[in-house]
C-alpha cells in the first residue's frame, strides 16, 4: 500500500503563534501523541498540515462525529466477489504504513473509539483488530494527533481522564492582532488595513464570549468576511453575512454586534 | 393651546351679554345663546337634553357647565356629539360625583379640540365611561389631565393605558388615583410606554451588550424615572462606576431614540475608558468647570473616535448648533462642542475658533486629561472678560447624548465653604450620592445576577427590592387581549423555597397505593423502551447481517443486483422527553372532595408523588414546580425538583410540604417553567399543568383576561418547542381549559378520586 496521495504537495500557510512548531517537532521525533487545544477555526488543522509536510510524513485527517464508530476507524470486513475482504480504516492504515493519524474533533465520537487508540498511545505502540485477529505493530514514522476543543464541551462529552493523560498538548489561541490580521490578509488578498479593521471587529465579538456567545468569531470567520471583501462586498455586508449572522440567533446580540461593527468602520 | 382657546372663547362672548346671577335665568340665558351653534333640527334635541339634567337633581353646577360647553362641540365635530355628551355627563353625575360631572363638558371640549375627528372623540367618551364604571374615583383625575393625555396619545392608546392602569391597580382605589393622576411612576412609564416613547428598559439588554462588545464594560446601569428626576438628570450620569441613565429621551422616537442611547452609553463608554482621574474642583468658577467638562467629552470621543472611526457617524447628528446664533453662553458652548468634533463645521466666532485651535494644537497630548483643564480655564476667563453671563442652575449639557460629568470632579471637602453657583453642582452631587447609599445594595445584586439574566433569556432579572425570602425574581410580559399586545416586563414570577414537609408521607402514598404501582411498573416494563434492539438488514452499522450477506451473495452469483443492506447495528431506542409537571396549589385546592373528605392538594401531591415514581423509572428527565399568585408583582413559584437534580428525599419533602393558598395566575408561571424547558435538549418537552380552576388573581376583576394571557403562552411555548398539556381537576372546567390549551390537549377528570390512578396511567399514554 502507498500512502503518496496522503503527502501535502505544497506547503501550506501557517504562521506560528510561538514557538509550537519547535515543540510539535520534538514530539514527533519521539512520536509522542499530541492533543490540540484550542478555540474553532483557530489554526489547528491547518498547523498539522503544515507540520506533515515540514516533517515529510503523509497525514490521514479523520473528522469525528456522533455516529462514528471503532469500526470505522480500524476497518471492517466488506464483500466483493469472491466473498468477505477485509478493508483498512483510516487509523489501521496509518499504523500500518506510518502517518500522522489526525483525529479532528475526537470527543465528538462515540466513547468506545477513543478506546480503540488506548494501546496506541503507551509504550505499546501497536492496535488489536479483533474482528481479524491481528495485531498491527505501529510503522515507526506512525504518530497520532488529536484535536480537542475545551469550550464547548458539555459533561457527557469529555475525554476519559484515561485518555488525557496518554498526550502531550499544545494549546492554541486566535493570533495576536497584527499576526491575525497578516493571516486574513495572506488569505483572502485584501490589505493589511482591512484586515486589521476586521481583527478589531472580531474583538468585539470575542467580548461577548461568556454573555450570550459561545465562542467569539475565529479566525476563519474573519477570512470568509475577507474573501467576500476581496469580492467588492462592504465591509458591513460582509461582516453580516460571514459574522454576525452566523454566529447567533440572538436578536439582541444581533443588533449590538452590528452596531460594535458600525462603530470600528 | 385648546385650553387657552376655550377660556379665551368664554371670555370673548360673554362680556357683550352680561350672564344673569341667577342659576336658573343663567341656563336659559345660556340655553338660548346656543341657538345659533345648532343646525335648527338639532337644537330642539340638545335644548330637551339641557332640561333633562336640569330636572335631574344633580344641582345646578352640571346643566350650566354642559349648556355653556357642549355647544362648542358643534363646530369641533358635530351636533349628535354634542347632544350625546348628556348621557356621559349623566353617567358621571351618578356613579361619580357632581364635580367630575361638571368638568366633564369641559374636558370633552379640549378633547375635541385636539381630536378635531368625531370617531375618535367617541372613542375617547367610551374610555371615559369604561373608567367611570370601572374606577369612578379616578375619572376627576383624568379629566384634570385631558390635555396632556389627548396631546399625547390617541385614543386608543389612552385606551391602553387606561387598561394598564386597571390591571395594575385591581381593586385598590387608593393606587388607582395615585396611577390616574400620574402621582405613582408607573403610570408615567406605561404613558411613555403606550405614546410610543422608547423607554430605556426595552433596549436595556441590547445596550449592555454593546458595551461589553465595544470596550468589555460592565458598568451597573440603572435607569431614573423621568417624572422624579430634576431638569439637571434629564442627562446619563456617572457617579462611582454607576451609570444612571434617564428612562426616556423626551422628544425621541422610534429609531431616534435608540440612537440616542445608544450615543449616550457610547459616550460613557469613553469616559469609563480614557478619563481615569477626576479633576480636582479648586477654584474654578462653574463656567470654566463647564468647559473643562465640555473639553474632556470632546477628548474622550476623539481618543474613541481613533479606535472607532465609526463613532463619528452615531455621535455627529445630535450635533446640530449653528454658527449664527445669539452670542449666550449656552449656545456658544453647543457651538464649541459641535466645532471640536465636526471638522467640516464652520464658525467664524472668534473664541470658538480659539477653542478649537487650542484643543488640536499639536503640542497637545490627548491622552492626558490636564489639556482641557489648561484650555478650559482660559477658554472660560476669555467668557468672563466677555462678561457673558453663565447661570449653572439651568445650564444642561448639549448635546443631550453626553452625560452630565458630575463623576469627572472631584469635590473634595469644601462642601461647606461653597459659593452659590458651585453649590448647585455640589447639590446635584448630594442628590446622587444620597440615591447611590439607597440603592447601592440592589446595585451589587443586579449586576451579579446580569451574569445568569444573560443566558439567552429575554425575560429581565432583577433582585426583589423587598425583604423576602426568595432566590431570584424575573419579571414577564402579560398579554392583553382588549389590547391584542403583551405589556413588557408586567409581571414578576418570585421564586421562594419552598416548605419541608414529611418526605416519608411520598412513600406511604406509594405504600398505600401498591396495586396501582405494581401496575404502573408492569406498564413501565412491557414499555421499557430503553432495551437496546438489535436492526438487521441496515445500510450502515457495525457489523455484517449475516443472514443478509449471504443473500447478497446468491443474488450476485444469480448475476441480480445484490442487495446492499447488509449491516446490522445495535441502538438504544431511548425516550428523549422532558417533563415539566406543574402544580396549581392555589387557596381553592383546600377544598375538600364531599365523598372522601381528602382536599385537592392533597390528591394532587398523591398523583404527583406517583407520576414522579413512574418518570423516574422510566428515566425521563422531570421537574416538578408549584405556584400560586397574590398580584401580578408577586406570582409564588416553588421549585420541588430541578431538571438537573435527584428525585431524592429533599425532593419528596418539598413535596410532601405543599400548603394550598392565594390565587392562579397561570400565564406568569407557565412563562417561567416555559423557561426551564426550553433549556432541556431532548426531542420533545412537555409541560403539564394540573389545576383545579379558572385563572384568576386578586387584581384581575376581568375574568378573560388571564384565560387569554394563558392561551398566549401555551401557543408562544408550541412556537418554542414546547407542548402544554392540561390535566383539569374541574368538572365544569371544560370551557376555558378547552381554550387555554385547545381541546385535545385536556384531560378533565371529573371524579377527582381517581386522579392519583388517572395521571401516571395518562402520562405513559401521553408519552408513549
Amino acid at each position: 500500500m502507498n500512502l503518496d496521495s496522503y503527502f501535502i504537495a505544497e506547503e501550506p500557510y501557517y504562521s506560528p503563534t510561538h514557538n509550537e512548531i519547535q515543540l510539535f517537532e520534538a514530539a514527533y521525533a519521539t512520536r509522542m501523541p499530541m492533543m490540540l487545544k484550542g478555540p474553532t477555526g483557530c489554526g489547528k488543522t491547518r498547523f498539522v498540515e503544515y507540520m506533515a509536510w515540514k516533517l515529510k510524513k503523509p497525514l490521514i485527517t479523520v473528522s469525528c462525529h456522533e455516529d462514528m464508530t471503532a469500526s470505522d476507524l480500524v476497518g471492517r470486513y466488506l464483500l466483493d466477489a469472491e466473498g468477505t475482504v477485509w478493508h483498512d480504516g483510516p487509523l489501521t492504515l496509518a499504523v500500518r504504513y506510518g502517518a500522522i493519524c489526525y483525529l479532528d474533533e475526537i470527543v465528538e465520537a462515540r466513547q468506545d473509539t477513543s478506546v480503540v487508540i488506548h494501546s496506541l498511545t503507551d509504550d505499546r505502540r501497536m492496535l488489536s483488530l479483533e474482528k481479524k485477529n491481528e495485531v498491527v505493530k505501529a510503522h515507526q514514522d506512525f504518530q497520532i494527533v488529536i484535536s480537542y476543543n475545551p469550550g464547548y464541551q458539555s459533561v457527557l462529552k469529555d475525554l476519559k481522564e484515561s485518555t488525557k493523560q496518554r498526550f502531550g498538548a499544545i494549546d492554541f489561541d486566535y493570533p495576536k492582532a497584527d499576526d491575525e490580521a497578516k493571516i486574513i490578509a495572506h488569505e483572502s488578498g485584501i490589505d493589511v488595513d482591512t484586515a486589521r479593521k476586521l481583527v478589531q471587529i472580531s474583538d468585539r465579538s470575542r467580548n461577548l464570549k461568556g454573555h450570550g456567545l459561545d465562542e467569539g468569531a475565529s479566525t476563519r470567520m474573519l477570512i470568509y468576511a475577507a474573501q467576500l471583501i476581496s469580492q467588492g462586498v462592504s465591509l458591513e455586508d460582509a461582516c453580516e453575512v460571514a459574522l454576525v449572522l452566523p454566529i447567533t440567533d440572538d436578536h439582541d446580540i444581533r443588533n449590538a454586534l452590528s452596531s460594535a461593527i458600525e462603530a470600528c468602520a | 393651546m385648546a385650553a387657552a382657546s376655550t377660556t379665551r372663547g368664554k371670555y370673548a362672548v360673554l362680556p357683550q351679554h352680561k350672564e344673569p346671577g341667577d342659576p336658573d335665568e343663567r341656563l336659559v340665558f345660556l340655553i338660548e345663546k346656543a341657538k345659533s351653534f345648532f343646525p335648527k333640527e338639532y337644537y330642539p334635541l340638545w335644548k330637551d337634553s339641557c332640561n333633562r339634567l336640569a330636572q335631574a337633581g344633580y344641582g345646578t353646577l352640571i346643566p350650566l357647565s354642559y349648556a355653556r360647553h357642549s355647544p362648542k362641540l358643534v363646530k369641533l365635530l358635530n351636533s349628535e356629539a354634542a347632544i350625546n355628551l348628556a348621557a356621559t355627563v349623566s353617567l358621571a353625575a351618578i356613579k361619580v360625583n357632581r364635580a367630575t360631572a361638571e368638568l366633564l363638558p369641559k374636558a370633552a371640549v379640549i378633547a375635541a379640540h385636539e381630536l378635531q375627528n368625531y370617531s375618535s372623540f367617541i372613542a375617547w367618551i367610551n374610555t371615559i365611561e369604561e373608567l367611570i364604571q370601572s374606577a369612578p374615583e379616578s375619572v376627576l383625575a383624568v379629566l384634570e389631565r385631558t390635555q396632556k393625555i389627548v396631546t399625547t396619545l390617541t385614543p386608543t392608546q389612552f385606551k391602553s393605558w387606561v387598561l394598564a392602569g386597571l390591571r395594575s391597580t385591581g381593586d385598590d382605589t387608593l393606587r388607582q388615583i395615585q396611577y390616574f393622576s400620574f402621582t405613582d411612576p408607573e403610570s408615567e412609564k406605561w404613558f411613555r410606554h403606550e405614546a410610543g416613547d422608547v423607554v430605556y428598559t426595552d433596549l436595556d439588554r441590547k445596550l449592555k451588550l454593546y458595551l461589553i462588545s465595544l470596550w468589555n464594560l460592565r458598568p451597573p446601569i440603572r435607569d431614573l424615572p423621568a417624572s422624579t428626576a430634576p431638569l439637571s438628570l434629564r442627562r446619563i450620569s456617572i457617579t462611582n462606576g454607576v451609570v444612571r441613565v434617564p428612562e426616556v429621551f423626551p422628544g425621541f422616537h422610534g429609531e431616534q431614540a435608540e440612537k440616542i442611547f445608544r450615543a449616550g452609553l457610547a459616550h460613557v463608554g469613553a469616559h469609563l475608558v480614557y478619563s481615569t482621574k477626576r479633576f480636582p474642583l479648586g477654584e474654578l468658577k462653574p463656567i470654566q468647570v463647564a468647559l473643562v467638562s465640555l473639553l474632556e467629552d470632546a477628548r474622550v470621543e476623539h481618543l474613541a473616535m481613533q479606535v472607532f472611526p465609526g463613532l463619528r457617524k452615531l455621535w455627529l447628528p445630535f450635533h446640530v448648533a449653528k454658527s449664527n446664533g445669539p452670542k449666550l453662553v449656552p449656545l456658544l458652548l453647543a457651538r464649541l462642542s459641535r466645532a471640536l468634533i465636526d471638522e467640516n463645521y464652520h464658525d467664524g466666532d472668534g473664541w470658538i475658533q480659539k477653542g478649537r485651535d487650542m484643543f488640536f494644537d499639536s503640542s497637545n497630548d490627548m491622552s492626558d486629561p490636564i489639556m482641557c483643564r489648561k484650555i478650559g480655564v482660559l477658554l472660560g476667563n476669555d467668557l468672563g472678560q466677555l462678561r457673558a453671563q453663565f447661570n449653572a442652575k439651568t445650564y444642561v449639557v448639549e448635546p443631550p447624548y453626553r452625560d452630565d460629568n458630575m463623576g469627572l470632579w472631584d469635590f473634595g471637602d469644601q462642601q461647606g465653604t461653597e459659593e452659590d453657583d458651585q453649590g448647585i453642582f455640589i447639590e446635584a452631587m448630594r442628590m446622587e450620592q444620597q440615591e447611590k447609599e439607597d440603592s447601592s445594595e440592589s446595585d451589587t445584586e443586579r449586576e451579579e445576577n446580569d451574569e445568569e439574566s444573560e443566558q439567552q433569556y429575554h425575560a429581565r432579572e432583577s433582585t426583589d427590592q423587598e425583604q423576602r425570602e426568595s432566590e431570584v425574581a424575573v419579571r414577564y410580559p402579560e398579554f392583553d387581549y382588549l389590547t391584542g399586545t403583551e405589556r413588557p416586563n408586567w409581571t414578576c414570577v418570585v421564586e421562594y423555597f419552598p416548605d419541608f414537609g414529611d418526605a416519608y408521607k411520598i412513600e406511604r402514598i406509594l405504600e398505600t397505593h401498591q396495586n396501582l404501582v405494581n401496575r404502573i411498573t408492569n406498564l413501565i416494563q412491557s414499555a421499557n423502551v430503553s432495551l437496546p434492539e438489535r436492526l438487521h438488514h441496515q445500510n450502515i452499522g457495525e457489523s455484517l447481517d449475516l443472514d443478509a450477506c449471504i443473500n447478497a451473495i446468491i443474488s450476485r452469483r444469480m448475476g441480480e443486483i445484490p442487495d446492499p443492506h447488509i449491516y446490522s447495528t445495535t441502538e438504544r431506542k431511548h425516550r428523549d422527553l422532558s417533563v415539566m409537571v406543574l402544580l396549581d396549589i392555589s387557596n381553592s385546592t383546600n377544598d375538600r372532595i364531599p365523598k372522601s373528605g381528602t382536599s385537592v392538594l392533597e390528591l394532587e401531591i398523591q398523583s404527583t408523588a406517583l407520576l414522579a415514581y413512574a418518570m423516574s423509572e422510566l428515566k425521563d428527565p422531570f421537574a416538578i414546580s408549584a405556584f400560586c399568585s397574590d398580584g401580578k408583582e408577586d406570582v409564588h413559584y416553588y421549585r420541588i425538583k430541578n431538571f438537573g437534580t435527584d428525585y431524592d428525599s429533599t425532593a419528596r419533602a418539598y413535596l410532601a410540604g405543599l400548603t394550598g393558598k392565594l390565587s392562579t395566575r397561570m400565564g406568569p408561571a407557565m412563562r417561567h417553567a416555559a423557561r426551564d424547558l426550553t433549556l432541556q435538549r431532548t426531542h420533545r418537552r412537555l409541560l403539564l399543568v394540573i389545576s383545579d380552576g379558572e385563572p384568576s388573581d386578586i387584581d384581575v376583576k376581568d375574568k378573560n383576561y388571564l384565560v387569554e394571557d394563558a392561551r398566549k403562552v401555551v401557543r408562544s411555548n408550541s412556537r418554542l418547542g414546547i407542548d402544554t398539556f392540561c390535566v383539569g381537576l374541574d368538572a365544569g372546567g371544560d370551557n376555558y381549559l378547552h381554550k387555554i390549551f385547545g381541546r385535545k390537549n385536556v384531560a378533565v377528570i371529573d371524579n377527582i378520586d381517581r386522579l392519583p390512578e388517572r395521571l401516571p396511567m395518562l402520562y405513559l399514554r401521553l408519552t408513549a
